[in-house]
């Protein structure tokens, strides 16, 4: 009792030491808001309880604030990455790189299905990369350090690879770093025959499924019919993907999962064999279990217009072929050209493809070039004179973010509106991951998440300032 | 030589006027078949077409493809096909129009064979394409606006994929149109590859004639429409007509340094070419010699099982001197053999000192597809008569590749594959203005890298 009492204390203490009650202000700024009302030119940003409280030329803070004087410099929003590998390729949770007790036994007792995963990619769409995610890792605190205060990472394979998951930079255990586990759903087409056919055949069954779930509620007989088309299952159940079912239609941000961060792979480990996982995993699911694929209930989700969905097509010649695929096949779609190429068709010539699509673009901020030429095409900029709205694909590393401002100034001095390249990689981004009515712009009510340059962001000569997420200022790493 | 002289026009008009028949290769020994191959366009214009856009190329010498000219011509244009040619064309008020006054239009060139340009590794060509391939532009300056693409084949039986990839800018939908329309196969065939492929001719015969008695048959079925015995469907489609049997020597199929090199015993030698030509007579159709060395001895022959031929005029290999017949390759077979009335096309060099038959930066120019007219010179250089020599490049090489219904020709109904040249077709200082594909221009030299800064 006493320990605990005192260990309560203690995590007062610390909070408040840690959270600044006092509100903060930044005063004389150049505010960029990212919203149609511009910029103010000299204004207050005032920060409360972690909220942008008020903001305005006339704002005046309240007496006790801890005030910040930004005369010359100017406040944005904080970066929002949303399509980041940040901190994936070392996740020692990763569940595929766990010793398989199975191995080595060749020819003897089941072996675990492992579906191939060919060049044409397959389809584990209800994968969920925040279980790959290990959360004591530097890069995220890093990246927030040089202004990222919204992450995003996603699984990246051929086919449908899986569930994006929306990190909080600064969470320290898993909880509190993943924020959503089911941020977008990726698809990454692949340009070949067998690349192709998985998107229709994929889509195909996704339709199926839909048109079940719209028929009228009959809950034993839907539940055989699934079960056929969907070939998959039985390779499927060894993998841990169960938990997203029954994460799914709650939607919560699985509170449960960080106090037992070790633990949880351990049970979804053993039951590989596959023959015993399916008995013991579908009473441990207790409900009646319709032996739905869930790879394509999320792709029923996608065409539902339930789930926003990331496609990673980098050049025209990826969107014909997609048009040619599925090319009936719509829904809101996010086109990711993280890879453009300029001997495959640069995003520019297939803005009459973007428009079929009703695509919004994530693209690489860059200049490209045309082949056989010294010739340096603005694609960003003929976008968006084109009236396409554009986001940019963020670097995954520290360094490469503070290269960032370089590339929007070598797109900006080449044409690009300055506030259309600011957008870019704040409000836009977070529209298109839905989190705009939290982040993304600089307007009453929303989180501060905000940067403070001592001048104009995009002038090589001014640096970041200050970073705060949800109103706290992060220390900048003093070595750096 | 006052006699000399009309007798040689005389005849030149009677070849075209024979070449224009159309039907003449396939039907020295057999009446035409009426399925496959027999129309030589794909739709006959159509008075009622929906055009949504008109372009008309005006003011040209005209090179229709056969080799023929029409001077000061008209082409008109609706969306992606060739309305009308001639003169005294009506052009419609919305058209589009590109003054060619003293320019020679031509037809876009076919190429009977390219690799690395546009279409990928796949087994599926149209799965892999990429519209947007540099080399496609690098193509359509030399001219090229269509090639045959073929993938596997080239076995003891006739098998592989095919299709007829337009170099349609930008467009994937439009690149491929025309699909298996050749299959391959290789010579020489020892007795029981031979024996074998007798079998399976027999077997599609029997069933050809199973199907005539059902189709005659008044109370038949469909369901028991007779089915094809397994593994001779591509035999079959070669038997009907509907696709093109090329056949080559070894398994380079006489190109590559192997080929240039290889004594005539080695590459595709009379024997070899007798055998192919076995083939075609055991088939019922004529073949396509895929550069062969030798047929120059046997152009008889060749003609009369109704045969054509891919040659590679610059191909050297030395006559074999413990022979006493003839032997190698020879400047003249491309003279011979359309002599002879076999239809040519020509191919380059392949391997050994570059490119060989793709376009690209990395080659020796002259052994690579950017100037394919040069091939088609040096056929001339040996004998072949210079005022049809655009053939080789575009009428009989859409014969070879099995898509003469959709290009190789200005004519009313097919695609229209144009280019718009500032010289003769086959001259080395001629350079392709802009060229059309699918009715769209594709290449324009002006704006295009590789060769705006030559201004004459």
């Amino acid at each position: 009792m006493q320990t605990t009492t005192s260990f309560a204390v203690l995590l007062t203490a610390l909070a408040v030491t840690a959270q600044d009650q006092r509100p903060t202000a930044l005063v004389n700024a150049r505010i960029l808001t990212m919203t149609d009302g511009g910029s103010i030119e000299r204004g207050t940003v005032l920060i409360r309880d972690g909220k942008i409280e008020a903001l305005g030329p006339d704002v005046r803070p309240p007496l006790g604030a801890r005030v910040i004087d930004v005369a010359g410099g100017t406040v944005m929003p904080g970066y929002v990455h949303a399509w980041s590998g940040a901190g994936l390729s070392a996740a020692p949770r990763a569940p595929q790189e766990a010793p398989d007790p199975t191995r080595g036994r060749r020819g003897r007792g089941p072996r675990p299905e492992v579906t191939p995963q060919p060049s044409s990619g397959g389809n584990s769409a209800s994968k969920r990369v925040a279980d790959g995610v290990y959360e004591r890792q530097d890069v995220f605190a890093d990246l927030l350090r040089e202004g990222v205060t919204s992450l995003s990472v996603r699984p990246l394979a051929p086919g449908f690879p899986g569930l994006a998951a929306r990190l909080e930079p600064d969470g320290t255990t898993h909880g509190d770093l993943v924020v959503d586990p089911e941020s977008y759903v990726v698809v990454a087409p692949a340009t070949n025959t067998a690349g192709k056919k998985l998107l229709k055949d994929e889509f195909d069954k996704a339709k199926k499924a839909l048109e079940e779930r719209k028929k009228p509620p009959e809950p034993q007989k839907p539940a055989g019919t699934e079960g056929q088309p969907a070939a998959t299952p039985d390779a499927k159940p060894a993998e841990p993907q169960k938990p997203a079912e029954g994460g799914k239609p709650a939607e919560e941000p699985k509170p449960q999962e960080p106090p037992k961060p070790q633990e949880p792979p351990k049970p979804q480990e053993q039951p590989k064999p596959a023959t015993d996982a399916k008995p013991a995993a579908a009473p441990a699911q207790a409900q009646p279990a319709p032996k739905k694929d869930p790879n394509v209930e999320v792709l029923a989700d996608v065409l539902d217009g339930k789930r926003k969905t990331f496609v990673r097509m980098s050049t025209v010649m990826e969107m014909q072929h997609w048009l040619d695929a599925v090319g009936e096949t719509r829904f809101p779609m996010v086109v990711v050209a993280d890879a453009p190429d300029s001997r495959r068709g640069r995003l520019d010539e297939g803005i009459a493809e973007l428009k079929k699509l009703g695509a919004t673009v994530l693209l690489a901020p860059r200049l490209l070039d045309l082949p056989f030429s010294r010739t340096l095409v603005n694609v960003p900029q003929r976008l968006h004179e084109a009236g396409i709205a554009l986001g940019f694909v963020l670097p995954d590393d520290p360094a490469g973010i503070r290269d960032l401002r370089f590339r929007l100034m070598e797109l900006v001095r080449s044409g690009l509106p300055a506030d259309a390249a600011l957008r870019a990689v704040t409000a836009v981004p977070a529209k298109l991951l839905g989190i705009d009515d939290k982040t993304g712009s600089i307007v009453a009510g929303l989180r501060a998440d905000l940067l403070v340059f001592d001048g104009d962001p995009l002038d090589p000569s001014a640096s970041l300032r200050h970073v705060f997420l949800r109103g706290r200022e992060i220390t900048k790493d003093p070595t750096r | 030589m006052n006699l000399a002289l009309p007798i040689g026009v005389a005849l030149a008009v009677a070849t075209i006027t024979a070449d224009l028949s159309a039907q003449r290769f396939q039907g020295r020994r057999r009446p035409p078949r009426e399925e496959g191959g027999a129309a030589p366009v794909a739709d006959a214009p159509k008075a009622e077409r929906k055009v949504s856009s008109w372009t008309a190329i005006t003011g040209g010498d005209v090179h229709i493809g056969d080799g023929n000219v029409l001077r000061g011509a008209t082409i008109l244009i609706g969306d992606d096909r060739i309305e009308k040619v001639g003169h005294d064309i009506e052009i419609p008020e919305k058209a589009t129009r590109i003054d060619a006054a003293g320019k020679v239009v031509a037809p876009g060139f076919c190429v009977v064979r390219m690799q690395g340009v546009a279409a990928g590794g796949g087994s599926e060509v149209r799965d892999d394409l990429n519209p947007f391939d540099p080399s496609i532009k690098m193509a359509l300056a030399a001219g090229i606006t269509s090639f045959l693409w073929q993938s596997g084949g080239g076995s003891n039986t006739p098998a592989g994929k095919s299709a007829i990839v337009k170099l349609a800018w930008g467009d994937l939908p439009s690149m491929v149109k025309e699909e298996n329309t050749v299959v391959s196969m290789r010579v020489p065939l020892d007795a029981s590859s031979m024996a074998n492929l007798r079998k399976l001719v027999r077997q599609a015969r029997d069933h050809l004639d199973k199907v005539r008695e059902f189709e005659g048959k008044a109370d038949a079925k469909p369901e028991d429409r007779p089915k094809p015995p397994q593994g001779v469907d591509d035999l079959l489609a070669v038997m009907q007509g509907r696709k093109k049997l090329w056949i080559s020597a070894g398994s380079g199929g006489g190109g590559g340094f192997g080929g240039m090199m290889a004594r005539p015993s080695g590459g595709f030698a009379q024997k070899e070419v007798r055998q192919a030509l076995e083939v075609a007579e055991l088939v019922g159709q004529g073949v396509v010699l895929d550069v062969p060395v030798e047929a120059w001895v046997v152009p008889d022959e060749v003609a009369a099982t109704g045969s054509m031929a891919i040659v590679m005029p610059r191909l050297v290999v030395s006559s074999d001197p413990g022979r006493p017949d003839d032997t190698g390759s020879n400047i003249a077979q491309a003279a011979i053999l359309d002599a002879a009335g076999v239809p040519i096309s020509v191919t380059v060099p392949t391997g050994g000192y570059g490119g060989g038959a793709t376009v690209g930066t990395g080659g020796i120019l002259g052994r690579d597809l950017h100037t394919p007219f040069v091939d088609a010179a040096f056929a001339v250089r040996g004998g072949y008569p210079s005022r049809k020599a655009l053939r080789i490049l575009t009428l009989d090489a859409a014969r070879i590749s099995g898509a003469e219904r959709r290009v190789g020709s200005i004519e009313a109904g097919k695609d229209a594959d144009i280019l718009i040249l500032d010289g003769d077709p086959l001259n080395y200082k001629t350079f392709v203005q802009s060229a059309l594909v699918n009715g769209k221009v594709v290449y324009r030299k002006d704006e295009e890298p590789f060769y705006r800064h030559i201004q004459r």
